[in-house]
Formats: structure tokens, C-alpha cells, sequence
């Protein structure tokens, strides 16, 4: 037991990674339970806002009474492969199913009274999807001949649904991400129609550097 | 001078091998560490919700950009131990500086390899949804693990000869399978970008 060199090497290492995840934790929750707590009440789209807008008829987002509460959804397939986000607006919904690497849907359609919805896009991809008791959702998208179950939570602005979309160097780009409740991302931009896993937004502003371009992801709405 | 009636067990070398020729300690003490580190971090990355964030390298697209090419530069070391290994051992013509050569590239192949697995364990952690990404989950443990005996391993003298190699190579091999199970894989799916 002399040679002390593969014991520093080890804790080098050790030190290192613990070091790496307290950068990452730190930063990570700062963005989490601040954007999550300042940001909702200032933000006017968000849910907990909306109810007492004049459209919807009661003032608080009674399950299953009131015809459909505007909310926001996020959540995984139950293979953990895609997120899938649903904004709902007005008895509209638009979706955005994505694997962040390159598979990706937007689907619209209405949203019945009794929450159900069958969304749909023009790739041909189809999310049939419920409401439940106004606090998650849960159905099934068929994306390319697979169907992924999953279930989307409500979601409080920054998590939910962001889009950008500019032209940079003459190339068309669209860029669509879901932010889960636990700050995880998922985003996919497309160039010309050409697919790539996207960088990360900033969930604060929605701020993005894509191919040295800053562009503003917004959240969206149907 | 009367012959001692203990000679012929006196004229035993007084225990010559002090050392602890057979502790197991030796062994088992790098086998269970290994084995807790491999474990450890099973259990972290399972347990862990997954972030799915974490720190990004100014001029990268992506983490995954920053990964595959902090792991590409492992395995170019990781090659360096391979080689410089065989010059340790004779096998090829080498410089007298090989040894040198061999535990540094180890280390900087390691230390390249650590915020790669902070990354993957904080932001992905244990995943076991595709062939491809349960044997990297299982390989990413493992060869923490197996890192960890080896360096645990060279503090001891008088090791079976084939020991050594035989440990290194599994964290070769490990790195290996990682490195085409992550690495090689984003550059096929993303192109090599950066």
C-alpha cells in the first residue's frame, strides 16, 4: 500500500463529479422553484389566471362542470420515448408530441365538453385524449404507425409548451419544445424540414440560441 | 552446542512471506468497492428523478454535443492505454517514459469520462427503455465500478500477473461499448457536430 497516486486519481474524480452535480443542482433547482413560483401570478396566460377572465363561467376550474378550463399539460408517453404538451384554449387544443431527436407532431382539433379530445396533424399523427377532473390527461398518440400512451399533468408556465420559428442564413427554422413540471426538456428544430435534437431554452424567457441566432420561443396557444 | 529440538522448525525462515500472501483482502476489497460504486450509481440513477438538464459548454448545440465529444476524447486516451499498456508490459517497442505515459492518459481519460456520467446519471439517469440505452445504463455502472478495483488494485504488490491486464481491459472494453452505445450513435443520428 504505498503508491498513492490511483487513490488521487480516484478522489480527483470523486471530487470532480460531486463537484459537477452541485453546479448542476443548484442551477437547476434556481430555474425550477424560481420561474415556477415568481413567474406564474405576473404571467396572464396562465391557468390559475384564467379562470377569472370573463369567458369561463364559473370562477374556479371546477372539474368536470364547466365545459373544458383553459390549462396547460405536459407530461411523458409511458414508454418515457416522447413528452407530449397539450394547450387548451377556448374548447381548442393544440399538441405538440416530439422525442426530441426527431420525431415530432403538432395536432389541433376541439375539445368536447366532456374533455375529450381527438387531435389531429398533417403528417397524419393522431392524439385521442381525455381531461380528467381538469387536472391531467391521459390518452394515446399514433405517430408513424406506433401508438404511445401517455399522461400529461397540468402545467404552470415556464413548463408547457414553447414554439420559435425565423429565418436564419436563409434557412427556414422551427423549433418546438416541452418543458416538464421537473424543468426537463424536450425540443426538437427543424431546418428546411430536416429534423435535429434542439438546444435548450432558457424556460425564464424562452431565449435560444439556434445555429448562433438568439430567437424568443413563445408559448403557445391554438 | 546441543541440537535444539526446535531447530528444524526454527530453520524456517522466520515467516518470509510477511506480507499477507493470501489475505483476501486484497481481492475482495477492490471487488466489493467496485461493487458498490456500480451499484451506487445504478441506484442513484434510477432513484433520481431525472432532470433532464444540466451545464452546457459555450460553442456546443447541445449537452449531447459537449458528451459525445468529451467521450470521444476519453476514448482517444482510453486507445492511449491500450498501446502504452503493451509498451508497460514489453509487448511493444515503447519509450522509457510509457509508464508515465499510461497513467496520465488514464487519468485524463477518467476526469473526461466523470462529468460525461454526472451528466447522463443527473439529467437521464438509469434508463432501460431501448437495447441500446440499457447497456449503456448497465456498461456507464459498471465501468465506474471496474474503474475504481483497478485503481484499488495497483496499490498492491505482487498481484497475479495476468490481474492487472485482465481488470484494465474490462474498463477498456466497458468504455468501448459505451462509447459506441452513445457516442457513435450521435454522430450517426445528429451527424458529427458539434
Amino acid at each position: 500500500m504505498k503508491r498513492p497516486g490511483p487513490l488521487l486519481t480516484l478522489l480527483a474524480g470523486l471530487l470532480l463529479g460531486l463537484f459537477m452535480l452541485t453546479l448542476n443542482a443548484t442551477s437547476g433547482t434556481k430555474t425550477a422553484s424560481s420561474t415556477y413560483r415568481e413567474k406564474s401570478p405576473s404571467v396572464s396566460t396562465s391557468p390559475s389566471s384564467t379562470p377569472k377572465s370573463k369567458p369561463t363561467p364559473t370562477p374556479s376550474p371546477t372539474p368536470s362542470k364547466t365545459p373544458v378550463a383553459n390549462a396547460n399539460y405536459a407530461g411523458r408517453t409511458d414508454d418515457d420515448a416522447a413528452s407530449v404538451a397539450v394547450s387548451v384554449r377556448d374548447g381548442k387544443a393544440v399538441a405538440y408530441f416530439c422525442d426530441g431527436r426527431y420525431k415530432e407532431a403538432w395536432l389541433r382539433g376541439p375539445v368536447n365538453d366532456d374533455g375529450s379530445m381527438k387531435l389531429t396533424a398533417p403528417n397524419g399523427a393522431v392524439l385521442d385524449g381525455r381531461i380528467e377532473q381538469g387536472r391531467k390527461i391521459h390518452g394515446t398518440v399514433k405517430d408513424e404507425g406506433r401508438k404511445y400512451a401517455f399522461t400529461a399533468d397540468k402545467a404552470v408556465k415556464p413548463s408547457g409548451l414553447w414554439r420559435a420559428t425565423a429565418k436564419v442564413r436563409g434557412a427556414k427554422i422551427d423549433g418546438g419544445w416541452i418543458v416538464l413540471p421537473n424543468g426537463r426538456q424536450t425540443g426538437i428544430v427543424t431546418r428546411d424540414g430536416k429534423a435535429t435534437a434542439a438546444p435548450r431554452i432558457d424556460p425564464e424567457t424562452g431565449a435560444v440560441t439556434v445555429d448562433g441566432q438568439q430567437l424568443t420561443a413563445q408559448p403557445v396557444t391554438p | 552446542m546441543t541440537a535444539d529440538p526446535n531447530a528444524a522448525t526454527q530453520a524456517f525462515p522466520p515467516r518470509p512471506p510477511a506480507r499477507p500472501r493470501d489475505s483476501p483482502a486484497r481481492y475482495l476489497v477492490p471487488a466489493l468497492v467496485a461493487a458498490a460504486v456500480a451499484v451506487g450509481l445504478g441506484v442513484y440513477g434510477k432513484v433520481h428523478d431525472p432532470a433532464g438538464t444540466a451545464f452546457n459548454l459555450a460553442g456546443f448545440s447541445s449537452t449531447g454535443a459537449v458528451k459525445t465529444w468529451l467521450a470521444t476524447a476519453a476514448f482517444f486516451f482510453a486507445l492511449v492505454q491500450v498501446v502504452s499498456a503493451f509498451m508497460v508490459y514489453g509487448k511493444l517497442p515503447g519509450p522509457s517514459w510509457a509508464s508515465t505515459l499510461h497513467r496520465w492518459s488514464g487519468r485524463i481519460a477518467f476526469l473526461l469520462a466523470v462529468p460525461v456520467a454526472v451528466h447522463c446519471l443527473y439529467a437521464f439517469g438509469y434508463q432501460t427503455y431501448s437495447t441500446r440505452v440499457m447497456w449503456h445504463s448497465l456498461l456507464g455502472c459498471a465501468f465506474f465500478g471496474a474503474f475504481s478495483a483497478k485503481m484499488l488494485l495497483l496499490r498492491s504488490e505482487r498481484l497475479p500477473g495476468w490481474l492487472l491486464p485482465l481488470v484494465g481491459g474490462l474498463v477498456f472494453t466497458a468504455l468501448t461499448l459505451l462509447w459506441l452505445t452513445s457516442a457513435l450513435w450521435f454522430f450517426r443520428t445528429f451527424g458529427v457536430t458539434t
